[in-house]
């Protein structure tokens, strides 16, 4: 069922237009002079300076590495059939360990047709791909070069990520990946 | 057919055959959905997983049974999961069990998206979780799983070659027996069986013995959950991202029904498999594994531009090559084929008739004729034989080499003599021209002087007609190796300037050729096909 969703009623003050953007502007004014007379509006040269982002911020995809650095990913395509973009592609393959049975041989994800919308760190069942890089410009000379490959997506280091992300952690380099590594080798999948 | 009956089902009563089984009953005339694992219409009854279980009504009251082991009598009563909340609560706890061994292997399952035991838990599954991880065993492949059989060998294992096709997942069986019962009563070959009791039971071959027949990729089709699969589609593509068209199969005369799952797009465009479709009067349920990789064929070797004079040409030039060739002949030779649809052959007639006295018709096939095996294949290769003959095409092809002398072209469209019988083909050489319309490069667009591409038999909207004189349906797919390529009716309708723009005008000069077609139309023809007029008995399966 679709939602239906009400228009907002605009009083005839409102319709009249002229007097809104005057409204609008004296906002502008506003901030104009607190910055003027205090400097509380910090300017930042964008996008030469990168902005800082939180970690929440849906930012350019990594995918996730077991303790081993294999990735987390098993290409089950939950991602790419919840991707409202259609710009995951997957080709799966048999994995070389008995114990795991299937691994992405190719994982890429066009960024010009990606809407960051985050649907894909939903749909993934075993936390294998995040969007928390907090890398939110991408420069490439060419089209191509925005098809994020798999090599990529896992070219990121632990160093760089809070010690309180413990999965970041268990990859190779991490704090946790000596342990991680015990118990993955002991058979634990978690 | 004898008299219905009535039964009464949830207090309605309902029109049904007697004698049948009573889960048909409910699933088609009651319209009362009724799950089930074990039962398969094709294959005896097994009775082993209850979930199917319903109230019926006898001497000592309302008691549970399973419908797909009754039968229908008159004033049978049913009570069914819409009145009875008892069968409601039973069917939860049947799937619970089922659940209680199963691994949560959904997301790289094969089967996922189209198993049975998924469908069936959001149907009627016990949403909330009873178990304990800790108190479970632990899935997921887990060592606590497996066990050594009586003969030491290890169990439950998660990827089990079972033979050159097939790949067993012990972990994910339910233990039906559909796939036992196909290879003992389907395939005649028993090389399947249920070893050991109880949650410790277990699917296998007999030891050191692989799983081989003909026919064993079916049991991967009925297999309810993803405990066997192909090789040939493992870990290709999610089954949700398929689409399917109806088709059936071109390399057999009986036709056995399929579909084609593809998928379009950049990257992943592609057939990827096809699968079986029911049709109780031609294959039912089952096709054979050299249809089923006949597939593979459609992006091999394909012949997706033209050739003239040993030179690759695009389409368009070949074409107008073809054309120049063939109105600017003498002597023409047309070689209508059996592997072409019904449409394709009528242009070919209807081009003859253009050209009038200087264009000469001949048909037929050397391809070897085999044995019926009984099952979903006729044995004949030759799939649209009986098209030729209710066409008035004669097979006559021995007359062509005899008198090859006498033409200086030939169109030869869909049909590979050279690969046939290379010895008797060689005669055909002395015919200078030689235009071949095909699918694929073979050994007869290599003595081609001019070769054009066609589309194969997946791409193309057409008819057949099989051994048993039953009009099928071919639909096309749109996964064109070169989407400039066309169909062969096409091909010769604009060589001959037949003035067709739709395969339905081509189906109706077939039908104005031969009264046993007439009145029928696709739409008429369905999914199920349709019997010409003149064979009215259908001849038994694969017979
Ligand atoms: S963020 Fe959204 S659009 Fe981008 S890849 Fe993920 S699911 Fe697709
Ligand atoms: S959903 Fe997760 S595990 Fe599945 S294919 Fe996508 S990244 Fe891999
Ligand atoms: S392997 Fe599949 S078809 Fe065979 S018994 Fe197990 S669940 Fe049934």
């Amino acid at each position: 069922m679709a939602k239906v969703v009400p228009r907002p009623h605009l009083s005839l003050w409102e319709n009249l237009y002229v007097v809104e953007i005057f409204k609008g502007l004296m906002t502008t004014w506003g901030h104009v002079q607190k910055n003027v007379t205090t400097g509380a509006f910090e300017t930042r040269n964008y996008p030469e300076e990168a902005p800082s982002l939180p970690r929440d911020y849906r930012a350019r995809h990594r995918l996730m590495k077991r303790p081993d650095g294999s990735p987390r990913c098993v290409a089950c395509f939950m991602c790419s059939t919840a991707c409202p973009a259609r710009c995951i592609n997957i080709v799966a393959e048999e994995a070389d360990r008995a114990d795991i049975e299937k691994r992405p041989a190719t994982f890429e994800i066009d960024l010009l047709l990606c809407v960051f919308c985050g649907f894909c760190v939903e749909a993934c069942p075993c936390d294998a791909i995040r969007m928390d890089t907090t890398i939110g410009v991408m420069v490439h000379d060419n089209r191509r070069d925005f098809i994020i490959t798999k090599d990529k997506l896992l070219d990121w280091a632990p160093a760089d990520y809070p010690a309180t992300d413990t999965q970041s952690q268990k990859a190779p380099g991490g704090t946790l990946n000596a342990q991680a590594l015990a118990e993955f080798n002991a058979g634990s999948r978690h | 057919m004898p008299d219905p009956i009535t039964i009464n089902v949830d207090g309605r009563d309902v029109q049904v055959q007697p004698g049948m089984q009573l889960i048909e009953a409910l699933r088609g005339p009651a319209k009362t959905d009724t799950p089930a694992f074990c039962y398969h219409p094709d294959l005896t009854v097994a009775g082993n997983c209850r979930i199917c279980l319903v109230e019926t009504e006898g001497p000592r009251g309302w008691a549970l049974g399973i419908s797909c082991h009754m039968k229908t009598a008159p004033g049978l009563k049913v009570r069914t999961q819409v009145t009875s909340e008892k069968i409601v609560k039973l069917r939860k706890g049947v799937m619970e069990f089922l659940l209680v061994n199963h691994p949560l292997d959904c997301p790289i399952c094969d089967k996922a998206g189209e198993c049975t035991l998924q469908e069936h838990y959001m149907g009627q599954g016990r949403h909330e979780s009873r178990l304990e991880d800790e108190v479970g065993k632990q899935y997921k492949g887990g060592a606590d799983h497996r066990f050594t059989d009586s003969k030491g060998e290890a169990r439950g294992g998660k990827k089990i070659d079972l033979g050159s096709t097939i790949v067993l997942d012990q972990e994910r069986c339910i233990v039906c027996s559909r796939c036992v019962r196909f290879m003992d009563e389907v395939a005649q070959s028993p090389q399947l069986a249920i070893a050991a009791r109880g949650d410790h039971a277990y699917i296998t071959t007999f030891p050191g013995k692989p799983l081989e027949h003909d026919y064993d990729l079916n049991v991967t089709d009925i297999c309810p959950v993803g405990a066997l699969t192909g090789k040939h589609f493992r870990f290709q593509q999610r089954v949700w991202m398929l689409k399917s068209v109806e088709s059936i199969d071109p390399s057999d005369s009986l036709g056995a029904n399929l579909t084609i799952e593809y998928n379009v797009g950049q990257v992943n465009g592609k057939v990827w498999r096809l699968m079986p479709r029911r049709n109780p009067a031609v294959n039912k349920s089952w096709i054979s594994n050299a249809s089923r990789m006949l597939y593979q064929d459609l992006a091999k070797d394909r012949l997706t531009d033209g050739v003239v004079n040993g030179q690759d040409v695009p389409l368009a030039e070949a074409l107008s090559a073809a054309t120049a060739a063939l109105t600017g002949a003498k002597r023409l030779a047309i070689v209508a084929s059996g592997h072409l649809t019904t449409e394709d052959n009528a242009a070919l007639l209807e081009l003859a008739t253009k050209f009038g006295t200087k264009a000469e018709v001949f048909g037929g096939s050397w391809l070897p004729v085999g044995q019926p095996d009984g099952i979903a294949r006729s044995g004949d290769p030759v799939a649209n034989r009986k098209a030729l003959q209710v066409l008035g095409v004669p097979d006559n092809l021995d007359a062509l080499v005899a008198r090859a002398g006498e033409f200086d072209a030939i169109l030869i469209a869909g049909n590979d003599l050279w690969a046939a019988d290379a010895a008797k083909a060689e005669a055909l050489t002395k015919i200078p021209v030689r235009v071949v319309l095909s699918s694929w490069i073979n050994a007869t667009t290599a003595k081609a002087t001019i070769a054009v591409g066609v589309r194969a038999w997946a791409e193309v909207r057409g008819t057949m007609i099989n051994c048993q004189g039953r009009v099928q349906v071919l639909n096309a797919c749109p996964v064109v190796p070169n989407p400039d390529l066309e169909a062969v009716w096409q091909v010769v309708n604009q060589v001959g300037q037949l003035g067709w723009t739709t395969e339905s005008q081509a189906w109706k000069a077939a039908a104005a050729r031969a009264p046993q077609l007439q009145g029928i139309t696709y739409r008429a023809i369905g999914p199920m096909g349709q019997m010409i007029a003149e064979t009215a008995a259908p001849a038994a399966v694969g017979v």
